[in-house]
């Protein structure tokens, strides 16, 4: 157990190695977000008005980024993959006398953590322009449920990088946290959502995420949206999970 | 030259559809998007201050086909970088063509795609209920608008191409690209939006350009706003391609 | 036991592409295996399959006692394996990744950067270890990947192609390397596409061609099956008459397929002897001789007689190419 704990610590320090020393690569990433939320905010400020919203524009979108940067952190983890596999890096990882889950958790599990880099930078801007801050409790809940997401993104796209061995695949991971984390109340409350809009919205279990992240936000963590949203992030995360691990154990056998 | 133009618009062209993971980016995220803005805040409309539309579909197609130009102008200049990088770029300066015509073959498949993506948006937002108020003859306005945008927002992606020589430079203009957007009324009534953009966006040419393209779809075709959206794409296409131009011509006097 | 035991070993991948078609090899411990073959003769295949990265189709194989389809993780606790391209991360350091190898392999915390130090201090590396391997030359990257493949001191040590493209005075140095390995006990696999290394390094070779097994034994042993020296030869003037030649020669041995830069080749029926003879006749027949070489067989010999065709590389490593320049550093 020890040496699969190690194992996986230094999995996660090589990935954050990418991010120190080539920040130029990272940056867009963290800074996405945090652009989003501006321009966003800045463009449909007024669709606040609208009755539904308890809150400006702004603080009702915030949540959205939080989610928005851990789909970009998992779908960059899934094309570092990508190209690890291109460069044959790879190989040498499956040389290991690893169990295969544990070399996918250490690959996931620094999705997690690069998740809270956008996340940081987000809420910094966010509060100095006046957003209310969802407390202690509200910021544990909203990084522990950005983290899940975050591994949950990263098992897509680990998926899709086993499946496709290229680093052309990179849309198709994005698009697959893209789609998830915007069809939902992303923009607005539920009742103000056309039909088709609502009804995916209530099927997609990202909603209950991004209402758990923005619970704080906008009012008070309750315990009800507090288990919704983490038993949606864990299940998610259980069901990319799988198939990632499939993928793993499968390398080699085709 | 003509025939160099049209020979490197087709390999341009014929390459971009043989890459679909460079399509996605034109087409399926301002797809998704537009999807997720009418659906999301539809009942915007109802707002003091939002123009009379059919539907707020009809006000956003014109926000997802500008959008859409943007990433394929980004687009066309990582192709034109991945050239340069992998040394196609030298074998066509080392022909006997006009140098200008490697500029205009990539401008002219650029043109073309951007009728396509037009056509595109115009055709799902049909599909799923759109009006062109202004019938055909706006329909082709649109289209003209949007092409000729297009065009300026590929020589812009070229020149950045030329002047940097890899993709990855290229590609690491993306986010800007929605910074720009955001800044402008592509996405929702100037007089709606929060200061300072509002004051940003009376600068901005993506402003004239999407209001430009957005006003036969809306209403019957005002004068104003559509020949504001030629003038300014064409101002953009002008500025850009000249640029590209130069850009050309430093470069091969560099090497 | 032996270290690398296979029993009609098969892959076939999909689309009916038959890489490995039943291959039978056995390396004793403490030996050096050369293995041999052209492109695409499912060398490679087999070496991905013996250490786990492939599952075999069909048949089995064993490596330092554990089956490699049943068993991998058994397996990669004890093999070292230096594939083709030396993936290494550009962006960490030469002792990064070597330390990074070591807890991948569960080395004992305390002893991770002792044994680092002194593997990269074994190949040369000390000074550079600090250094982002994006600045590392060709040969300094082959032999980091050598140290890391010998980080968890493996029975079983699988080289695949380690010196293509290195220049001759960092291949010697690898050669020097391997055979210290020898002498510490290490089995080594090797595939190669250089005859002389093959030659240098190797107790016995095995070659494969189209996914089969077709000479194996020690290079002297082989050598000898073969047996007779060849002669090849280039005819003066722009068209001789390549048929006559043919003619005449048959009755000196068994024409072969001609070596390149020659017109026509032939194993020599009794020995070097022959050579005065084969002039005589060729110039009674009105045929001018440009130049003749005796060559004394070699493994490329015998690849030509077991498949008709010359083994890929067969010519020596280029002596004279200039040390790689280290890469650009990329960032």
């Amino acid at each position: 157990m020890r040496q699969h704990l190690r194992i996986v610590r230094a999995l996660m320090r090589r990935a954050l190695n990418e991010i120190l020393r080539v920040p130029a690569g990272a940056i867009p990433g963290v800074l996405a977000p945090t652009i989003f939320m501006l321009g966003l905010s800045s463009v449909f400020a007024a669709a606040a008005r609208l009755r539904g919203y308890h809150a400006d524009f702004r603080t009702f979108v915030v949540p959205v980024g939080f989610l928005q940067g851990a789909g970009f952190s998992g779908a960059a983890t899934g094309v570092n993959l990508a190209r690890d596999i291109e460069q044959g890096w790879f190989d040498r990882l499956l040389l290991a006398p690893a169990p295969r889950s544990v070399l996918l958790t250490g690959i996931v599990a620094s999705a997690s953590m690069r998740a809270l880099l956008p996340a940081t930078m987000l809420l910094t801007v966010a509060l100095i322009l006046g957003v209310h801050s969802p407390g202690i409790v509200g910021l544990l809940l909203a990084a522990g449920l950005v983290m899940t997401l975050a591994a949950a993104a990263a098992c897509w796209g680990v998926t899709i990088a086993l499946r496709f061995r290229t680093q052309q695949a990179a849309p198709l991971m994005q698009i697959g946290s893209f789609v998830a984390v915007l069809f939902t109340t992303a923009y607005a409350p539920h009742r103000l959502l056309s039909g088709w809009l609502q009804t995916v919205s209530d099927a997609n279990p990202v909603t209950y995420v991004l209402e758990g992240v923005r619970q704080g936000f906008v009012g008070s963590v309750t315990w009800t949206h507090t288990w919704h949203a983490m038993l949606a992030a864990t299940g998610v995360l259980a069901f990319f999970a799988l198939f990632a691990v499939r993928g793993m154990r499968r390398t080699g056998a085709e | 030259m003509t025939r160099a133009v049209f020979a490197l618009a087709r390999r341009a062209l014929r390459n971009t559809f043989r890459r679909p993971q460079f399509l996605t980016p034109l087409v399926a995220f301002p797809s998704l998007f537009l999807a997720v803005n009418v659906g999301g805040l539809h009942r915007t409309t109802s707002l003091p201050g939002f123009p009379v539309v059919h539907g707020f579909l009809d006000f956003q197609l014109a926000a997802a086909m500008t959008q859409s130009l943007l990433l394929g102008g980004v687009s066309s200049g990582i192709a034109t970088a991945l050239e340069i990088e992998g040394g196609f770029f030298d074998r066509l300066v080392a022909s006997p063509i006009p140098r200008v015509a490697i500029v205009l073959g990539r401008l002219a498949a650029t043109a073309t795609l951007a009728c396509l993506q037009v056509l595109w948006f115009l055709a799902i937002g049909l599909i799923f209920g759109a009006h062109i108020a202004a019938g055909l003859p706006g329909a082709l306005l649109v289209v003209l608008i949007g092409a000729v945008a297009g065009t300026g927002f590929g020589a812009i992606g070229v020149m950045l191409a030329l002047r940097a020589r890899n993709a990855s430079t290229v590609q690491g203009i993306f986010p800007l690209v929605f910074v720009v957007l955001f800044v402008s009324s592509a996405f929702f009534p100037r007089d709606l939006l929060a200061s300072p953009v509002d004051a940003i966006a009376r600068y901005n040419p993506l402003t004239y350009i999407a209001d430009g393209m957005r006003d036969p779809i809306i209403s019957s075709i005002s004068a104003t706003p559509v020949l504001e959206g030629l003038a300014a794409a064409a101002a953009v296409a002008l500025v850009a391609s000249t640029l590209s131009v130069v850009a050309l011509r430093t470069r091969l006097r560099e090497a | 036991m032996a270290a690398i035991e296979t029993t009609q070993l098969r892959r076939s991948f999909k689309g009916g592409v038959h890489a490995v078609r039943g291959i039978d090899i056995a390396v004793g411990r403490g030996e050096v295996y050369g293995f041999l073959g052209p492109n695409g003769a499912g060398k490679s295949t087999t070496v991905r399959m013996l250490v786990t990265l492939l599952r075999p189709t069909g048949g089995s194989a064993r490596v330092a006692g554990h089956d490699v389809a049943t068993e991998p993780d058994a397996v990669r606790r004890k093999i070292g394996v230096a594939l083709q391209d030396a993936a290494l991360d550009g962006l960490m350091t030469g002792r990064e990744l070597m330390e990074l190898q070591a807890t991948l392999h569960g080395i004992a915390p305390a002893d991770v950067a002792p044994r680092a130090r002194r593997l990269l201090d074994r190949v040369g590396l000390a000074e550079a270890q600090e250094r982002r391997v994006a600045t590392y030359s060709g040969g300094m990257r082959r032999r980091l990947d050598l140290a890391m493949a010998l980080v968890h001191e493996p029975e079983v040590l699988f080289l695949d192609e380690p010196t293509t493209g290195l220049d001759p005075v960092s291949r010697r140095t690898l050669w020097e390397e391997i055979r210290r390995m020898k002498a510490e006990g290490t089995t080594v696999f090797l595939t190669t596409q250089y005859l002389e290394e093959a030659d240098q390094l190797a107790d016995r070779v095995g070659i494969i061609n189209q996914g089969v097994i077709v000479a194996e034994g020690t290079p002297a042993h082989l050598k000898a099956q073969v047996g007779r020296p060849h002669l090849d030869l280039t005819f003066a003037g722009d068209e001789p008459d390549l048929e006559r030649a043919r003619d005449v020669l048959a009755g000196f041995g068994d024409h072969r397929p001609a070596t390149e830069g020659c017109h026509l080749s032939i194993a020599l029926q009794d020995g070097a002897g022959e050579i005065a003879p084969v002039v005589r006749a060729l110039d009674d027949a009105g045929l001018l001789v440009a130049s003749l070489e005796l060559v004394q067989p070699t493994l490329d010999d015998v690849f030509v007689e077991k498949t008709g065709r010359h083994l890929e590389g067969a010519a020596q490593p280029p002596e004279a190419a200039e040390p790689e320049a280290p890469p650009a550093v990329v960032t």
